[in-house]
C-alpha cells in the first residue's frame, strides 16, 4: 500500500528535480567530461587525454580576452557604484519629479542588451557618431572609440555602466532607506558636515549592499558578451574579446566542443576565486 | 489522485518527446530545402512541381531552409538532431569537406550518371575543386556570386581616367585624386573604395580572398593539410591593402551602418557580387550611371585575372531513403532549363562551364547586359579549398589582416607568415 503523505512531496518536487538533473546536472557533468575529449558536434568524441588543458596554458588569445574583462571590470565596476551611489544619494532627497529620474534611470535595465548595444555602436561612430560630432563642435579631436584599440574596451564599459546603473541605484536606494533617522539627527545636533554623515554613517550603513552590489556586477562583468559581440565582435586586434566570447567563439564557431569546455571550467574556478577574495576583503574590512 | 497525476505527468512527457521528432516527411517524399529568400523559394516552386507532374511516383516536397541565424546553423543543427533534409541546395562549398569526413553526405560519383552529368556541367578544374580528401565526390556545383569591382562610372570620368583602375598603381593613383575632406575639418570624407574592417572570418571573401586569387591566377591557401599562401601573391595584396588603409585611400570606420555610400558617391568602388545590380537599380539617384571590373592586381600581372565565386551547391544527406531518385531530381533541377530559370528568377550565374557563349542563355544575357560581365568572369572564379578546417584558416588570416592591413603592426611579410604558420598547426593531428 502506499502511502500517499510520503510520496506527495517527493511528487510535487519531482518537476524541480527532474529540471535540475536534466539542465543543471547533466550539462555540468558532461562539460567535465567533454574536456577531456575532442568533439566538433558532427564527429563522435575523440578521447584526448589531458591536451585541451596543456593547449590552454598556451593560448595567448584566451590570456588576452581574461586580461580584457579585468580592464573591463576595473573600470566598470568603480564607475557603476561610485555614480549608482552618487545618483542614489540625490533620489534619495526629496527633490522634484523623483520618480520620473527613477524611472528613467531604469529604463536601460529593461531594453534589450542587443538594441543598447546597436544604438551606442551608432554614438560612437568616427565619423557620423554623435560623440564625435559634439567633441569637433567644441573644438576637440575624434576619438576612435571603437576603432582605437587602447580606447575600445573602455568604451564598452561606459555604455555597460550607462546600461545597468539603474538597477544598482534601486539596490542603493533600498539600502539607504534601512539607515536610521536617528543616526542622522544624532550627528546633526553634533554638528556633523553632510560628507561626515555620508563617511560615517551612510557608507558603513550600508556595507552589506555595497557587498551584494559588489558581487553582482563583478559576476554580470565577467560575463561581458553582448556588447562586445555586437559592436565590435571582439576587435580591433582582439582588445574587447572577453572570456565568455572567446569561449563562445571557440565552441560555436569553431565547434571545438571540448576546448570551449575546458576554457568554461577553467574560467569558472578564476570568477570562484575572484568572489571568495572580494568576500574575504569585505569581511577583513567589516 | 496520484495514480491520475502519474497519469498526466507520463502524457505530457511522451507528447513532449513527440514534439521533439523529426521534421521529415512521412512516405515516399523527398524533402529538398532551398534557401529561403524569395527568388530561391520561387525558383525551387517552379522546378519543383514540373518535377512532380513528370514524375508522380517520385514526388519531392521543397521547403525553405528554416529561419535562423545563418543557414550554415541550421544545417549543422538538422544533423546534430538527425531532422535533415533529403536534398539541400544551399550548402556553402567551403562547409562540404567537414560534413563528408563526418560521414553524413552521400557520395554522389557513386550514382548512376554521376560523371557524364559532372563533366557536361564543369570542366576539369572544377571538378578537381570539388573532390573530397577520399576522393570521393559530395556536391554538385550550382551557383557563383563572383566578386568583382563595381565602380561609378561618374567619378571616373570627372577624374579623368582612361577606365576603372585595372593595377594596383592605377588604384593608388585614382584613390589620390578622388580623396577629399569635404568640410575642412582634416578628416577624410570621401574615399575611392570601402572594405568591411571588421575581423569576421568571411569578411575576407570581399578583399584579401578575391585580390589573392586575382595575384595568383587561382592559387590555393591550403593543399595536403599544409598552408600554401606565404608566398609572393599574399604578401603583395597585404602590401596593397595596408597602403590604401594607411593612406587613408579606405575608411577604417564602419559605413554600413549609413546611407549606402557608393550610391550616395561617398566612395567610388567596392568588392561586391551581382546582388548590387537588384539594389543599385532600385535605390540609384538619377543619372547615376555604375559598371563592375575585374579585381585589381599588380603591376605587371599577365594572364586571366581570377576571383572568387562564392559557391552554393547541392548535396544529398545520408539520411536520404532513396538517393537515386534524389539525383534525378538534383539532375533535372539543375539542368540547362533549370540554369536559365534560376537565371530569370533570381538573377544569380549557374556553375556551368561556357555559361557565357552558349546560345541557349544569350537571350538573358542580350537583357542583363551587367549580367554577361559576371557570365564572362565565371570562366576565371575559384570557390573554395576542400578542408575541414576552412573557417578557422580564414579566420586565422582575417587576425593577421586586422593586425597588418587596418592598423599597421605587422609587416606584410611576418603577418602572411604569421597566418600560415598558425594555420599549420591547425593540421597537427
Amino acid at each position: 500500500m502506499i502511502n500517499r503523505k510520503k510520496i506527495m512531496p517527493y511528487l510535487l518536487v519531482s518537476p524541480y528535480i527532474v529540471h535540475f538533473l536534466l539542465f543543471v546536472s547533466f550539462p555540468v557533468i558532461f562539460s567535465i567530461i567533454l574536456t577531456f575529449h575532442k568533439w566538433n558536434i558532427i564527429s563522435p568524441m575523440e578521447y584526448t587525454g589531458t591536451a585541451n588543458y596543456i593547449k590552454l596554458f598556451s593560448d595567448k588569445t584566451f590570456f588576452k580576452s581574461i586580461g580584457n574583462t579585468l580592464i573591463f571590470l576595473v573600470i566598470h565596476i568603480p564607475l557603476q557604484i561610485i555614480i549608482a551611489l552618487f545618483l542614489a544619494e540625490i533620489l534619495n532627497q526629496n527633490i522634484k519629479m523623483r520618480r520620473f529620474f527613477r524611472g528613467a534611470f531604469f529604463l536601460p535595465v529593461i531594453v534589450s542588451g542587443v538594441v543598447v548595444s546597436m544604438l551606442w555602436q551608432q554614438l560612437y561612430g568616427f565619423d557620423t557618431g554623435l560623440m564625435n560630432r559634439v567633441l569637433t563642435a567644441v573644438g576637440l579631436d575624434k576619438v576612435g572609440w571603437l576603432i582605437d584599440p587602447k580606447i575600445a574596451m573602455p568604451s564598452i564599459a561606459l555604455m555597460a555602466t550607462w546600461k545597468n546603473v539603474g538597477l544598482y541605484i534601486i539596490l542603493f536606494l533600498v539600502g539607504l532607506q534601512t539607515v536610521p533617522v536617528q543616526y542622522y539627527e544624532a550627528a546633526d545636533l553634533e554638528g556633523a558636515s553632510h560628507w561626515q554623515k555620508f563617511f560615517r554613517i551612510t557608507l558603513p550603513m550600508i556595507n552589506p549592499t555595497i557587498f551584494m552590489v559588489l558581487i553582482l556586477s563583478t559576476i554580470g562583468g565577467f560575463s561581458l558578451f553582448i556588447e562586445p559581440y555586437i559592436m565590435t565582435g571582439g576587435g580591433p586586434l582582439n582588445s574587447t574579446v572577453s572570456a565568455v566570447l572567446y569561449i563562445y567563439k571557440q565552441g560555436f564557431f569553431y565547434y571545438h566542443m571540448g576546448y570551449a569546455a575546458t576554457l568554461g571550467l577553467f574560467f569558472a574556478f578564476i570568477i570562484l576565486a575572484v568572489i571568495i577574495i572580494q568576500k574575504k576583503f569585505i569581511e577583513k574590512n567589516n | 489522485m496520484i495514480k491520475k497525476t502519474f497519469i498526466i505527468i507520463c502524457l505530457a512527457f511522451i507528447s513532449l518527446l513527440n514534439s521533439c521528432g523529426s521534421g521529415k516527411t512521412t512516405g515516399n517524399k523527398l524533402l529538398y530545402w532551398c534557401s529561403n529568400n524569395t527568388d530561391e523559394i520561387n525558383f525551387a516552386k517552379v522546378r519543383t512541381e514540373e518535377w512532380n507532374s513528370g514524375n508522380p511516383a517520385h514526388p519531392v516536397k521543397y521547403q525553405p531552409v528554416p529561419e535562423g541565424r545563418s543557414s550554415e546553423e541550421i544545417i549543422l543543427a538538422a544533423v546534430v538532431g538527425n531532422t535533415t533534409p533529403d536534398i539541400y541546395s544551399n550548402m556553402w562549398q567551403g562547409d562540404v569537406e567537414a560534413y563528408a569526413q563526418a560521414g553524413v553526405l552521400v557520395a554522389l560519383d557513386t550514382l548512376p550518371g554521376f560523371h557524364d552529368f559532372i563533366y557536361n556541367r564543369c570542366d576539369s578544374a572544377v571538378v578537381e575543386e570539388i573532390t573530397s580528401h577520399d576522393g570521393h565526390i559530395y556536391q554538385v556545383p550550382w551557383k557563383i556570386n563572383p566578386i568583382m569591382l563595381i565602380y561609378n562610372v561618374n567619378i571616373i570620368n570627372d577624374l579623368g581616367l582612361n577606365g576603372p583602375p585595372h593595377t594596383y598603381d592605377q588604384f593608388f593613383d585614382a584613390s589620390k585624386k578622388f580623396q577629399k575632406d569635404l568640410n575642412g575639418d582634416g578628416y577624410v570624407d570621401q574615399w575611392f573604395g570601402y572594405s568591411e574592417v571588421l575581423v569576421t572570418w568571411w569578411q575576407r571573401f570581399f578583399d584579401f580572398y578575391p585580390l589573392y586569387l586575382a595575384a595568383s591566377g587561382g592559387a590555393p591557401l591550403v593543399k595536403d593539410d599544409k598552408a600554401v599562401f606565404n608566398n609572393v601573391y599574399a604578401v603583395e595584396v597585404f602590401r596593397f591593402l595596408q597602403t590604401l588603409y594607411r593612406r587613408k585611400y579606405f575608411a577604417k570606420e564602419q559605413l554600413s551602418a549609413r546611407q549606402d555610400p557608393f550610391l550616395a558617391g561617398v566612395i567610388a568602388s567596392r568588392f561586391t557580387g551581382p546582388w548590387e545590380i537588384a539594389h543599385a537599380e532600385k535605390f540609384k539617384p538619377k543619372g547615376f550611371q555604375y559598371e563592375y571590373s575585374t579585381m585589381p592586381v599588380p603591376d605587371g600581372h599577365r594572364g586571366p585575372v581570377y576571383t572568387y565565386g562564392d559557391p552554393k551547391n547541392i548535396v544529398i544527406f545520408k539520411s536520404c531513403k532513396d538517393p537515386v531518385s534524389a539525383w534525378n531530381y538534383v539532375k533535372t533541377l539543375i539542368d540547362k532549363e533549370g540554369d536559365l530559370r534560376l537565371l530569370e528568377i533570381t538573377n544569380q550565374l549557374p556553375r556551368r562551364k561556357e555559361l557565357e557563349s552558349d546560345p541557349f542563355f544569350s537571350s538573358y544575357f542580350s537583357k542583363n547586359p551587367k549580367m554577361k560581365i559576371f557570365a564572362e568572369q565565371s570562366k576565371y572564379v575559384r570557390g573554395t579549398d576542400a578542408s575541414p578546417v576552412l573557417k578557422e584558416v580564414f579566420d586565422l588570416i582575417s587576425q593577421e589582416y586586422e593586425a597588418c592591413v587596418v592598423y599597421g603592426q605587422k609587416s606584410p611579410e611576418q603577418a602572411v607568415k604569421d597566418a600560415s604558420d598558425a594555420v599549420d598547426l591547425l593540421f597537427i593531428k
